[in-house]
């Protein structure tokens, strides 16, 4: 395997400019001749689905849900970025593209950056023509907010609701192209291969969750929305049945796995409470803003929070960082909230959580003002956690939230499998090692909207793609393969829950490769988790049958495939034996406890490709080059 | 999209429930009323009344065509909905409402039914089913309609009867009133609404009203 | 504080395939207060998987109140709870020891029942599909503040764009309407500038989608606003009236 990112010549500023002109066209009357299959439809998949319909192209889009809009874009909660400069403060597109390069740590491919950038003017563009409702101010202008990572406003916002409007907007557009017949959209349909005939993808495979049968689906290409792995720690701030399965896959049968050690370890979520907790949930990054972070000086403080006199809490955060305080980035309060808990300092009824205290800021500003700006939030962390977040400090402790890492990608966003095409959270490209709030669903409607429609017909136009009919034997085999792993599960019959094992799993990762990351942990997971996954095949119990609505079945599916990816994951973790973004390994730190990145070895994309379960994968290094931003190590004392 | 396409689309069937329903609302309950409160002052100008009513024949007549129309239309409507929602509903086990759900507002079909069952009656009772009695008036013979109210009142089974079927026109009306305004799309609210309690008002106004008769002769009678 | 309680569920079994299915009766036994109710039935799930019975089929995804996904009438309510709450952000500190709790599926005719607790809302798909978005191609768009929009104009059409599509006011209401449902989405385009080309196809075609499907009609009884876990208001419903009123007088 060769890496080729394509990143076109000339100028960065130029560069998208040039590239859609150079790549070749598919004539009006030929894209109707090009079938090409969707995979999920959250920001990205719908977005790419139905503005390729609108082109002409033969559509067909899977979703495992009853529905598109049903989506874990839904969830996000505080904007999208884009640069606009409408608030007057010095934004620009090269603004956003260099604070997007430093904010991911000098991880990810400056050309993807920029493109970015130059297009998030358009999206707010789109999505303000397509009805949603972003919040304005008197005047009836577009209003904006301010998010970690940047020093200007430039975050458009739909109430804490953001992300429920934009894919509403874009199931919106994709349902208009259903009803024109530009789409055929098949819902309760997960992905269980990738077909590829003659290295290309051909088509998919599909299970119908709800009368189990396998389906075979041809097309010219096959693009991947299928979200982030998060859900392989179990506990995540991901919908539950978010899965890495089509990517996994799409690994299996040749695609590049990039940089799978940069997760997203979200510093403000409500703590876990019990072994039956099944997911976490986010609290927005905006409550750092008022809220300040803190811990008993003593260990092991039993006394509830009110009780604890000023002068035995520590601050840590403001102690530590004087300038950026409780604003520091999401990667170093997650990883100081670690410490102090495990310290023995942490709170609430397991020891894993910190105080974010509004009684300041309460007094300060009156609570009339808090509860204008974070109403909603303490209200919803009131129903969860039952206790009065304007009295009583909020518990809070990082959880996984997003993946960097995904599919390898070059400019186009193909994938190293030819005719495969990963967007959205799918693929690795746009954050490096650590993503800023507001940028994930940026790079979604970026890609699903303006640059996937722009790059497919490079490959469609030029690739031969000749027609095979599902009868290939390359799509029976994909069938049997998916069929046969089914049936397997099914008749192990043993004596643990699919849950039981992932919960296992899960924490497995985030103990030994979750905020702070040692070579020996990880090396003792590598160890691990391959005999888990030997006890999953042997003792997972999986009731009921193929041929029905199973979704136990579903799960064991998706579990399957997590106990292989979370190998993959350790494995990049292993080899990046620097600290950058949301991987930090504890070897490689500053004398302060900071992060410390190794440029002269790390400075690349470590893609993975697939030798066969027992082997293990081989390293592709895409070197990172620096035209535009200096590299420099981040400081926030 | 054609007009019959409209009237039978979901809203359509609303918007034609709602102004047959006010027609008959205000061309013939509410004249009736006011006639019917001229009974408390005696024979003389009641039997009046309905001596000049039945003058007026062409507008009469008119009005009866509409209501008749009306009636049936409303009718028709009604229980084609009240099926289609009974249909639309499904089985539900365990649901139960709200008290956002008001008792009128759930005895529609049957509050209406009941209406019905009585209009029927009250033109057999009082218009198509009786021989009635001449009086003299000023000169004239005209019929004695008050006699034969107040003879039929006399019956406490007959005012029973008359009063059951005003506390279902007073819920049949406390909800239709305001769920017809909704229909029209005026926007009613959920609390504090003063429409609703408009509605409210006007139905058990308009049913106390129409039990003064009943009330009057059965006191009248026996006092 | 957290305590453990016993309750017994009285379940809504139905196989795939078949025609109406039977209560039956579990007992959830050690269960945190603190946990959720969708956490309860996980817990109860684990023990039928391990006792040979085939776990409650119930949908789920994000657990945090926006995909739509989850929702049953738990003791006689939509979301088990009418307090703007979907029923993955129910918890069990609402129930006491030793409680029953009857879970039923969301019923309507348009909403068979798929398996167990799942039934198929697809209708509401079908019926957004009708105009329930403004027909824009990707590119078309003009600047983004080329038109100013009165703020109380754009924070109404958020209130209604605010719907989940859960489905929980169709199964609320004693006709198993979707108006609740339809409304909010017409008046979300209804009072932006951007929905006006389409207003009056849009209001009438999502209409007749909504009747073709066997949804019933609005009776004012306003059950469903009463069980929108996301507060949409009844006065949605008054301007789909007066959207399609006017749209059918004007076509």
């Amino acid at each position: 395997m060769k890496l080729d990112s394509k990143i076109p010549d000339g100028p960065m500023a130029e560069k998208w400019t040039n590239h859609k002109f150079k790549v070749k066209l598919v004539n009006p009357s030929n894209k109707r001749k090009h079938t090409v299959i969707v995979v999920g439809t959250g920001l990205a998949g719908a977005s790419a689905a139905a503005t390729m319909a609108e082109l002409g192209y033969v559509v067909d889009a899977f979703t495992y849900s009853d529905s598109p809009r049903r989506a874990h874009s839904i969830a996000a909660q505080g904007g999208i970025n884009a640069a606009k400069n409408y608030p007057h403060d010095g934004d620009s597109v090269y603004r956003l593209f260099y604070d997007t390069v430093k904010g991911g740590d000098f991880r990810s491919r400056e050309a993807n950056v920029y493109r970015l950038a130059e297009v998030s003017n358009q999206i707010i563009d789109h999505c303000v023509a397509q009805g949603v409702p972003f919040a304005r101010e008197y005047g009836g202008y577009l209003a904006n907010r301010s998010f970690g990572g940047a020093q200007v406003s430039r975050t458009f916002y739909a109430r804490g609701q953001t992300g429920q409007q934009l894919l509403l907007g874009a199931y919106g557009a994709l349902s208009k192209e259903i009803k024109k017949g530009g789409v055929t959209m098949h819902t309760r349909s997960e992905v269980v291969d990738i077909v590829v005939i003659d290295g290309q993808a051909r088509g998919i495979i599909s299970r119908n969750l709800v009368t189990g049968e396998l389906t075979r689906h041809e097309a010219d290409a096959v693009v991947l929305a299928t979200g982030g792995y998060g859900n392989v720690y179990y506990l995540s701030t991901n919908a539950m049945n978010c899965n890495a399965s089509a990517a996994w896959r799409a690994y299996k049968k040749g695609a590049a796995f990039a940089n799978p050690c940069y997760t997203q370890i979200h510093p403000t979520c409500i703590p876990m409470h019990g072994e039956y907790q099944s997911k976490l949930s986010l609290m927005s990054e905006s409550l750092r803003n008022d809220g300040r972070i803190w811990v008993p000086k003593k260990k092991g403080d039993t006394r509830p929070a009110n009780d604890i006199p000023e002068d035995e809490r520590d601050y840590y955060l403001e102690r530590k960082y004087p300038s950026f305080g409780n604003l520091v980035p999401r990667d170093l309060a997650s990883r100081n909230a670690k410490m102090v808990c495990d310290e023995g300092r942490g709170v609430g009824s397991t020891g894993n959580a910190v105080y974010l205290d509004f009684a300041e800021a309460i007094e300060r500003l009156g609570r009339d003002n808090i509860e204008a700006k974070y109403g909603n939030l303490f209200e919803m962390y009131e129903r969860i956690m039952d206790e009065d977040p304007y009295t009583v400090p909020m518990k809070i402790y990082p959880a996984i939230h997003y993946a960097m890492g995904g599919l390898w990608v070059d400019y186009n966003l193909m994938t190293s499998l030819p005719g495969l095409y990963a967007i959205g959270e799918c693929n690795f490209s746009d954050h490096g090692a650590n993503r800023l709030g507001a940028s994930a669903l940026m790079q979604g409607l970026a890609d699903g909207y303006f640059v996937l429609p722009n790059t497919i017909n490079d490959y469609l136009a030029s690739a031969e793609i000749p027609t095979v009919g599902t009868d290939h034997a390359a799509f029976a085999e994909a069938e049997k393969t998916a069929q046969d792993k089914l049936d397997k599960l099914l008749a192990v019959k043993g004596s643990r829950t699919v849950d039981d094992f992932h919960r296992e799993l899960g924490k497995l990762l985030w103990e030994n490769c979750g905020m702070a990351r040692t070579e020996e942990g990880l090396r003792e997971a590598l160890e691990k988790i391959p005999k888990l996954r030997e006890e999953f095949w042997k003792n997972v119990n999986v009731p009921g049958s193929a041929e029905d609505l199973n979704q136990a079945l579903e799960k064991a599916n998706r579990v399957a495939d997590f106990m292989e990816f979370a190998e993959l994951l350790v494995r990049d973790a292993l080899n990046r034996a620097e600290s950058c973004g949301g991987h930090f390994r504890v070897e490689s730190q500053t004398d302060e406890g900071e992060a410390l990145r190794n440029d002269d070895e790390f400075a690349y994309v470590a893609a993975w490709e697939f030798q066969g379960l027992e082997k293990e994968p081989v390293l592709h290094k895409e070197e990172l080059v620096f035209e535009e931003v200096k590299l420099s190590q981040r400081s926030y004392k | 999209m054609n007009i019959m396409q409209t009237v039978l689309s979901s809203i359509g069937q609303k918007v034609l429930l709602a102004t047959t329903g006010l027609i008959m609302f205000l061309l013939f309950l509410i004249p009736h009323m006011l006639g019917n409160i001229l009974f408390l002052f005696g024979p003389d100008l009641f039997n009046s009344y309905a001596a000049h009513l039945h003058k007026l024949v062409p507008v009469v007549v008119g009005i009866e065509v509409l209501m008749l129309v009306s009636i049936i239309a409303h009718m028709n409507t009604g229980i084609r909905i009240a099926v289609a929602n009974y249909l639309s509903a499904g089985k539900r086990e365990s649901l139960k409402s709200t008290p956002e759900r008001s008792l009128a507002a759930r005895l529609m079909p049957w509050t209406g039914a009941m209406i019905f069952i009585f209009i029927a009656k009250h033109l057999f009772d009082f218009t198509l089913g009786v021989d009635k009695m001449q009086v003299e008036l000023n000169g004239h013979m005209v019929d004695d309609v008050y006699g034969m109210v107040y003879a039929y009142f006399q019956n406490p089974g007959n005012v029973l009867f008359y009063l059951l079927f005003m506390v279902a026109v007073g819920f049949h009306l406390s909800h239709a009133l305001q769920s017809a305004l909704q229909t029209y799309g005026l926007y009613i609210p959920r609390e504090g609404s003063k429409i609703k309690l408009l509605s409210k008002f006007v139905a058990i106004a308009m049913a106390s009203t129409f039990a003064i008769i009943p009330i009057s002769a059965l006191i009248y009678f026996y006092y | 504080m957290a305590e453990k309680i016993n309750v017994t569920l009285k379940v809504w079994r139905q196989a795939q395939g078949e025609k109406t299915g039977r209560f039956e009766t579990y007992q959830a036994a050690d269960i945190d207060t603190d946990a959720s109710f969708l956490e309860m039935l996980d817990i109860v799930n684990e023990g039928l998987t391990l006792s040979g019975i085939e776990p409650i089929a119930f949908e789920h995804d994000c657990r945090e109140g926006i995909c739509g996904c989850c929702g049953a009438v738990v003791n006689g309510k939509t979301h088990g709870s009418h307090e703007r709450t979907t029923l993955c952000q129910l918890h069990m500190r609402k129930f006491k020891n030793n409680d029953q709790i009857v879970i039923e599926p969301f019923r309507a005719k348009p909403f068979t029942i798929i398996k167990d607790l799942i039934v198929d809302r697809s209708g509401l798909d079908a019926i957004i599909r009708e105009g329930g978005y403004v027909e824009v191609k990707t590119g078309n768009a003009p600047e983004a503040s080329t038109t100013p929009i009165q703020k109380e104009l754009a924070e109404a059409a958020m209130d209604a764009a605010e719907c989940i599509g859960c489905g929980a006011c169709v199964a609320a209401c004693p006709n198993g309407a979707a108006m609740l449902f339809v409304s909010a989405k017409v008046s979300q385009y209804a009072l932006l500038p951007q929905g006006h080309p389409e207003r009056t196809r849009r209001a009438l075609d999502m209409v007749n989608k909504m009747d073709e499907l066997g949804f019933g009609s609005c009776s004012n009884e306003y059950e469903c606003a009463v069980a929108c876990p996301k507060g949409i208001d009844v006065k949605n419903i008054a301007r789909l009236n007066r959207e399609f009123i006017k749209a059918s007088l004007m076509s």
